[in-house]
C-alpha cells in the first residue's frame, strides 16, 4: 500500500514556497490570479498544478495551446516557466521566462498550493 | 484679465508652453482594464493612471490593443475632476471668470474617452474635455495608433504608428513634460512654471502630428515623425478657441526620440534623449518673420516594483531650448534676437499597497535675460523653481476591488511651495508679491469610469 502511494504523483511539488508565493507576486500576478474563477489577461492559477493544460471553458487560450496535450506537472511547468515561446510556440503568455532553475523551482512549489 | 488669461496671453505671445498653470489632469481608463481583464494596477503604478508600470509601457507601444480575448468590450470610459484650491496669498485678480481671489471649489473637467481597441491593430486614446473652469467642451488628448508586433532573428519586434495631437503625449514613459508628475494640476492656483519649452505643452491640440516608432528586442525605442499646425478655422471647428492660437506652424518641424528600457520585473529603469524642432509664425502671413525653437532633452527613470507592496520610483529630465526670435523681435516683443530656456525636473515616489501613495518633485526653469521678453519679470528673466508634495489615496483598482473594473477613485493632497517666481524669491512682479504668495494647496477628487 505505502508503495503504491510513493508510485502517485506527488500534490505538491518540492521547493520554498515563501520565496515562490514573493515570486509570484513579481512575476505572474499582474496578468494572472489565484482566485478560483476569476481570470484576467491570463486564466485563474487556482489549481492548475497538475491539472490538463487550457482547461478552463471560460478563457480564451491560444490555439497552440489548446492543441499541446500538455499538463501542467513539475516538469512541465519548468519547461514552460524556462522559456514559453519555446515550450509552446505560438501560445499567448507574454514573458520571458525564468531562467533560474531555483526559482522556478520555488515558484512551482506555490502553484501546487493554490486549490 | 484674468491670471489664466493673461498667462495665455504669455504663452500665445511667446509661442511657449502654458501647460503647468493651466493644468488639467492626466489620464486613467477602465475601458482598458475591462478590455485587458487586468486590473488598473497592472498598467499603474498605484492603481491610478498616467504613471504606467513597465506591463502598461508595453500595452501603449502595442496600440492599446492587448485583449483578454473575450469580445463584446467598449472602448469607453469617463473622468470627473474636482477641486479646492488655496494660494498662500488672494491673487491680485480672479483667476477665471466667476471665482474668488481664494479659496475655490471648481469641477476642473469631465472627460468623456475612447480608449481601446478599434481593430486588430488599430487602438485609441481620444479624449473629449469639458472644461469647468473655461466652460467650454473640446477634442483634449489624442493618440490613435497602429502597432504591429513581429520578430527579427527570435527578437520580439513592435513596430507603430501614431496620429496625435500634442507632441509628446504618445511617449510610452513617464519622463516628457506631458505625462510626467504632478498627473494633476489646479486650474485655479499655482502648479508650476509660467514659462516653459515649447515640448511643454506649447502646441498642445493645436497641431496634428504622425510619428512612426519601433521597439526592438523589449529594449530599444526609436520615434520620428513631424507635426503640422491646425489652421485658425480647424480650431475654430474643434471648439479650440482662437484665443490660443499660436500662429502658423512652419514647415521643418521634426519630433524624435530614442530610449532604452529594461523590465526586469522586480524593477525597471529606461532612459531616453528626445528632441523637437518647430518654427512658429504668429501672424500666420506668408513670407513673415517666423519664431524657432530647437529642444533637446535627457530623461530617465528607475522603479523598484518588488511584489508591489512597496513601489519607488525616481524620474528626472531636463531640457535645453533654443529659441531664435525674429518674429518677436520684428514686432518689438523681444530685445535679443536669441536666447534659451532650461527646464529641469526630478520627481520621486512611494506607493503602498498600491493604496497610499507618497510623491515629492522638484522643478526648476532658468532662462537668459531679456528685457522685453520677460519685462514684467524680475531681473527680465523667467527662472521659477519650487517643490511639490502629494499624498493621495487610491481605495480600488486593485483586484477584488469595489465595482472594478468598473470605476476608479483617487483622492489627493497637494501642496506646490516656490522658492523662485518668474526671477525672484521676493517682489517678483514688482508689486511686492512674494514666490512663496503663490504657493497652492491643490486638494482633488478624481474618478473614472
Amino acid at each position: 500500500m505505502l508503495a503504491l502511494a510513493a508510485m502517485l504523483p506527488t500534490a505538491r511539488a518540492a521547493g520554498d514556497m515563501a520565496v515562490g508565493g514573493k515570486l509570484y507576486a513579481e512575476n505572474c500576478a499582474e496578468c494572472h490570479s489565484v482566485k478560483e474563477g476569476r481570470n484576467k489577461k491570463g486564466p485563474s492559477l487556482f489549481g492548475s498544478f497538475q491539472r490538463k493544460a487550457a482547461a478552463l471553458p471560460d478563457f480564451a487560450y491560444s490555439d497552440a495551446l489548446k492543441a499541446s496535450g500538455i499538463a501542467w506537472t513539475q516538469e512541465q511547468l519548468d519547461a514552460y516557466l524556462t522559456l514559453p515561446k519555446k515550450a509552446v510556440p505560438g501560445g499567448k503568455m507574454k514573458f520571458d521566462g525564468l531562467p533560474d532553475a531555483k526559482e522556478r523551482a520555488d515558484l512551482i512549489a506555490y502553484l501546487s498550493t493554490i486549490k | 484679465m484674468t491670471l489664466l488669461r493673461s498667462f495665455r496671453r504669455c504663452a500665445a505671445l511667446l509661442g511657449l508652453a502654458a501647460g503647468l498653470m493651466a493644468a488639467g489632469s492626466s489620464h486613467a481608463v477602465p475601458s482598458y482594464a475591462r478590455q485587458t481583464g487586468q486590473d488598473c494596477v497592472a498598467c499603474h503604478v498605484g492603481g491610478f493612471g498616467p504613471q504606467l508600470t513597465p506591463f502598461g509601457v508595453k500595452f501603449k507601444m502595442g496600440g492599446y490593443t492587448d485583449t483578454d480575448g473575450q469580445s463584446g468590450k467598449v472602448p469607453l470610459s469617463g473622468m470627473v475632476v474636482g477641486s479646492f484650491t488655496h494660494t498662500g496669498k488672494d491673487q491680485a485678480e480672479a483667476p477665471a471668470p466667476g471665482s474668488r481671489l481664494n479659496d475655490n471649489r471648481t469641477l476642473d473637467e469631465a472627460s468623456l474617452f475612447i480608449a481601446g481597441k478599434l481593430a486588430d491593430q488599430l487602438g485609441s486614446f481620444m479624449q473629449i474635455t469639458y472644461d469647468g473652469v473655461g466652460k467650454s467642451s473640446s477634442l483634449d488628448q489624442m493618440d490613435l495608433r497602429f502597432a504591429h508586433a513581429t520578430d527579427i532573428g527570435g527578437k520580439d519586434l513592435i513596430l507603430g504608428a501614431t496620429l496625435n495631437n500634442n507632441p509628446g503625449v504618445q511617449d510610452p514613459f513617464n519622463t516628457l513634460p506631458v505625462w510626467s508628475f504632478p498627473y494633476a494640476g489646479s486650474p485655479l492656483g499655482f502648479g508650476g512654471v509660467e514659462t516653459g519649452t515649447l515640448i511643454n505643452g506649447g502646441l498642445e491640440q493645436h497641431v496634428l502630428g504622425l510619428t512612426g516608432y519601433a521597439f526592438y528586442d523589449n529594449s530599444w525605442y526609436a520615434e520620428l515623425g513631424a507635426y503640422r499646425g491646425l489652421s485658425r478655422t480647424a480650431q475654430e471647428r474643434m471648439s479650440l478657441g482662437t484665443a490660443d492660437d499660436p500662429g502658423r506652424v512652419a514647415g521643418n518641424t521634426a519630433y524624435w526620440r530614442l530610449a532604452w528600457f529594461q523590465d526586469l520585473k522586480r524593477q525597471a529603469w529606461s532612459a531616453g534623449v528626445f528632441g523637437f524642432n518647430a518654427g512658429i509664425q504668429p501672424d500666420r502671413l506668408s513670407g513673415g518673420p517666423t519664431n524657432r525653437y530647437h529642444d533637446l532633452g535627457v530623461d530617465a527613470q528607475y522603479q523598484f516594483l518588488g511584489t508591489r507592496d512597496h513601489i519607488f520610483t525616481v524620474q528626472g529630465s531636463h531640457i535645453w531650448e533654443r529659441q531664435s526670435r525674429d518674429a518677436m523681435l520684428a514686432a518689438g516683443e523681444a530685445s535679443h534676437a536669441g536666447g534659451y530656456l532650461r527646464e529641469t525636473k526630478l520627481n520621486a515616489s512611494y506607493n503602498w499597497l498600491q493604496t497610499w501613495g507618497f510623491s515629492v518633485g522638484r522643478f526648476l526653469t532658468t532662462g537668459d535675460s531679456d528685457a522685453t521678453l520677460y519685462s514684467a519679470n524680475a531681473h527680465n528673466k523667467p527662472n521659477t523653481q519650487g517643490t511639490t508634495f502629494q499624498a493621495d489615496w487610491t481605495p480600488w483598482g486593485k483586484e477584488g476591488s469595489w465595482l472594478a473594473p468598473w470605476a476608479n477613485l483617487r483622492l489627493g493632497a497637494q501642496y506646490t511651495a516656490y522658492s523662485e517666481y518668474n526671477g525672484a524669491a521676493r517682489n517678483y512682479d514688482g508689486s511686492g508679491r512674494k514666490a512663496s504668495d503663490n504657493n497652492t494647496l491643490f486638494l482633488f477628487a478624481w474618478t473614472s469610469f
